[in-house]
């Protein structure tokens, strides 16, 4: 186990240092430089800039710097955005906008869609199963964009005498119902196929079939035998779909105008604010990549039988 | 005899001793040598039924994956071959069309409308001076003086009215009343007077947007644009994984680790991330390629338009992993059968087993995920385009027209729905058929 762990804390640290890499070289390849924007600076001022914040020197150089601040947690300030103002901070105060909403989609997806999943396969060739499973497919059809505008436009005054939560965020309450579910609305169908799955594959087990015998009631053989095993293959999704929705947030954000630090990070691109896009995607990607490695080591606890360390997959 | 029968459990071990009792009871001419004429009916020739046949068949039967492949057809054409049919092109700015609904009314009732509009917004368009007078005059007649409180009431909402007075009455209203019925179709005012001179105008079936270019033809523009990028993506994804995977798979051993933690990598790196950086730092860097010089890849580089490109690299650059993997696995299960033992004894070489003999075998799943990576890579084009880092200006796409349509959602609402819809409809039915294609070519997935 500690082998294990060990193992793919290394990858981890490997992959971070790579998309940091990555990250840096793009930044540094595209063409054109922050001060372009508003009056074409003369060449002097230019350089000045440049030195000023240590672009001109090799991007090698620049990139070990980099690295070396990164390890003092200093991700250099905002060039442009918010000029001078540390990206630490920045990212530190958009952050938990973001999160909350993510949190708060990832928790009623998964409330509503395992047990939506449990239906459809207790139902199983029903019509509430096709049902489900014509919504569920509809759901991972379409684009988050898709949804988020359509609840936006039905129940933010679209559709005459239905206005029944405000269009703009505003931090309050009400605000927070239509991102939540635009954003949750994707990983809650996806949730519920691979429940279902999952649920009709336990049920055709063995241990199944012993229970039926020792004539447990159907609730009791549901719950506690098939429900808890079919969960198992239901938590590795997860990892990726908590990813999914945090990155998710970029369109919702958009759509709604969160101040959140998804619409922030491509805002920051488009406005070629080097240290904010390379501050925002390490702290992303850092965020996603312990994510996976959390529900990963998570699984190795709800399932005693997985070897990890056998490479078993 | 057949009654006397018993009824035996099925899958029962135990011979069934009157059935064979009976066989004592065949008539005599039962063993006769048969005559050639039986003999010819007796053999049928039949085709092989090849494995494609075979699937196509399955296929053919699932009802849920045909109806999806006629629409994923039909969409093939709107986007292909509508831009043909129609006479305006995804850029071309029609003047006086700025937006103009997908509905219009004939130049009669046209006329009723503007003198219904013009008629009851006269009165509410008061200036706040006439309004203070008008009020005045009433308080006269009534016996009353007006205090300067009331006086500059009265005013400001003049004023506040004055501005909204035009709105206040709308093209629809003044239709309701009238009684006049909205025709199908989008028309400029030129275009209707062409049409009552005689000429016969292609309408605008999905109206036009803000600056007076066709929505229909755009929608078919941004439905080609995704389908390229879903097939190209695939195709892309295609080769660099079942190379990498049979490469990896065959060898084995030392070349396989190594190649697997190059895999395990890219698998980790968040991709949704990286597509929005390199999708965004690619494009510039080739269109200062694309402005660098007149070579041929500059020129390949303008065909194909810079934006396409650098979506194109960003897919092949991380989606082929999953596709790599799933090669690798079968190709490791396959390559301990005994005919690949039997090829190489016979001496062939590496290259040609993987082409002749693994290959073939997995061509099934390889064909399916292949297929499925079309809606995803649809899915992820439209994501890029709607935060406006895809396909870009002047040329569309279906994403980028719902980032468009935004703006104007409450007033335009079906600028946005056309596009979402057709992109959803492509994907879900998109999805719908790889599934089947899935039952079809490799029942034993099938649950």
């Amino acid at each position: 186990m500690a082998k294990y762990i060990l193992k793919r804390v290394l990858m981890a640290v490997i992959t971070l240092f790579i998309v940091i890499c990555l990250t840096f070289f793009l930044m540094n390849a595209v063409p054109g430089n922050p001060w372009l924007s508003e009056k074409t600076p003369t060449q002097a001022t230019i350089d000045a800039l440049n030195a000023k914040y240590g672009l001109d020197q090799p991007v090698i150089v620049q990139l070990g710097k980099y690295l070396e601040n990164l390890l003092h947690l200093d991700f250099g300030t905002s060039i442009k955005m918010q000029k001078d103002r540390p990206v630490l901070d920045i990212i530190l105060t958009m952050f938990p906008i973001s999160a909350g909403i993510g949190a708060i989609a990832i928790i009623w997806a998964i409330l509503v869609g395992v047990p939506l999943g449990c239906l459809a396969a207790y139902k199983r060739g029903t019509w509430v199963d096709s049902l489900l499973r014509v919504i569920c497919t509809l759901g991972i059809s379409m684009p988050g964009f898709v949804v988020a505008t359509m609840l936006l436009h039905i129940l933010t005054g679209g559709i005459e005498g239905l206005k029944l939560f405000p269009t703009m965020f505003d931090g309050t309450a009400k605000s927070y119902v239509l991102p939540c579910l635009a954003l949750g609305f994707y990983p809650m169908c996806y949730l519920s196929r691979q429940t279902r799955t999952a649920m009709l594959d336990a049920i055709n087990q063995e241990y199944i079939k012993t229970a039926r015998a020792k004539g447990l009631k159907n609730k009791k053989i549901i719950f506690k035998h098939a429900l808890r095993n079919a969960l198992i293959p239901v938590i590795t999704y997860l990892g990726p779909q908590i990813a999914f929705t945090l990155c998710g947030g970029f369109v919702v954000e958009k759509v709604f105008s969160i101040p959140g630090l998804g619409r922030y990070f491509v805002m920051s691109i488009q406005n070629r604010d080097y240290p904010l896009i390379m501050g925002t995607t390490i702290f992303l990607a850092a965020f996603i990549i312990v994510m996976n490695l959390i529900v990963d080591l998570l699984y190795k606890l709800v399932d005693p039988r997985i070897n990890l360390a056998k490479g078993g997959n | 005899m057949a009654e006397k029968k018993k009824k035996q459990p099925f899958g029962s071990l135990r011979p069934d001793v009157d059935d064979i009792l009976d066989w004592n009871n065949l008539p005599q001419d039962a063993f006769e040598p048969a005559s050639s004429a039986e003999k010819e009916s007796f053999i049928q020739d039949r085709e092989s039924v090849s494995y494609w046949k075979d699937a196509w068949r399955r296929l053919r039967r699932n009802r849920v994956a045909m109806v999806a492949m006629v629409i994923v057809i039909l969409i093939g054409l709107f986007a292909f071959v509508g831009p043909l049919i129609v006479p305006y092109t995804y850029d071309q700015v029609i003047p006086g069309a700025n937006n103009i609904h997908p509905w219009h009314y004939s130049l009669e009732d046209q006329a009723a409308i503007d003198a219904y509009i013009e008629e009851h917004t006269g009165t509410a368009n008061l200036s706040p001076d006439e309004a203070v007078a008008q009020a005045e005059a009433e308080a006269e007649a009534r016996g009353e003086t007006l205090s300067p409180v009331e006086a500059a009431k009265i005013r400001a909402t003049a004023k506040a009215n004055q501005g909204k007075g035009e709105e206040n009455v709308t093209e629809k209203d003044a239709a309701k009343a009238l009684g006049i019925k909205v025709k199908p179709f989008g028309y400029t005012q030129a275009e209707l007077e062409r049409m009552a001179a005689g000429e016969s105008v292609f309408p605008h079936v999905f109206g036009c947007d803000n600056q007076g270019r066709d929505i229909m033809v755009r929608t078919m523009i941004g439905a080609r644009v995704s389908m390229i990028v879903g097939i190209c993506c695939a195709i892309i994804v295609l080769v660099i994984g079942a190379l990498y995977g049979s490469i990896s798979g065959y060898c084995g051993g030392k070349v396989d680790a190594v190649m697997q933690r190059i895999v395990e990598i890219i698998y980790t790196i968040p991709e949704v991330l990286v597509i929005l950086l390199l999708g965004s730092t690619l494009k510039p860097i080739f269109e200062e390629f694309q402005n660098s010089g007149d070579g041929f890849l500059q020129q390949m580089v303008t065909l194909l338009g810079a934006n396409l490109i650098s979506i194109f690299i960003t897919f092949g650059l991380l989606y082929w992993v999953t596709m790599s993997r799933l090669i690798r696995g079968q190709i490791l299960q396959l390559k301990q059968q005994e005919y690949v033992t039997a090829a190489r004894a016979l001496g062939a070489s590496g290259g040609r087993i993987i082409k002749r003999h693994l290959l073939p075998n997995c061509i099934g799943q390889i064909v399916t995920t292949t297929f499925l990576q079309i809606p995803s890579a649809i899915f992820t084009e439209s994501f890029l385009s709607f935060l406006g880092m895809g396909v870009t200006a002047p040329m569309t796409s279906l994403g980028s027209m719902c980032s468009d349509a935004l703006g104007g959602l409450n007033t335009y609402p079906y600028r946005l729905f056309i596009p979402a819809a057709i992109l959803s409809l492509m994907i879900l039915c998109l999805n719908l058929f790889g599934d089947g294609l899935r039952d079809a070519l490799d029942p034993r997935l099938k649950k």
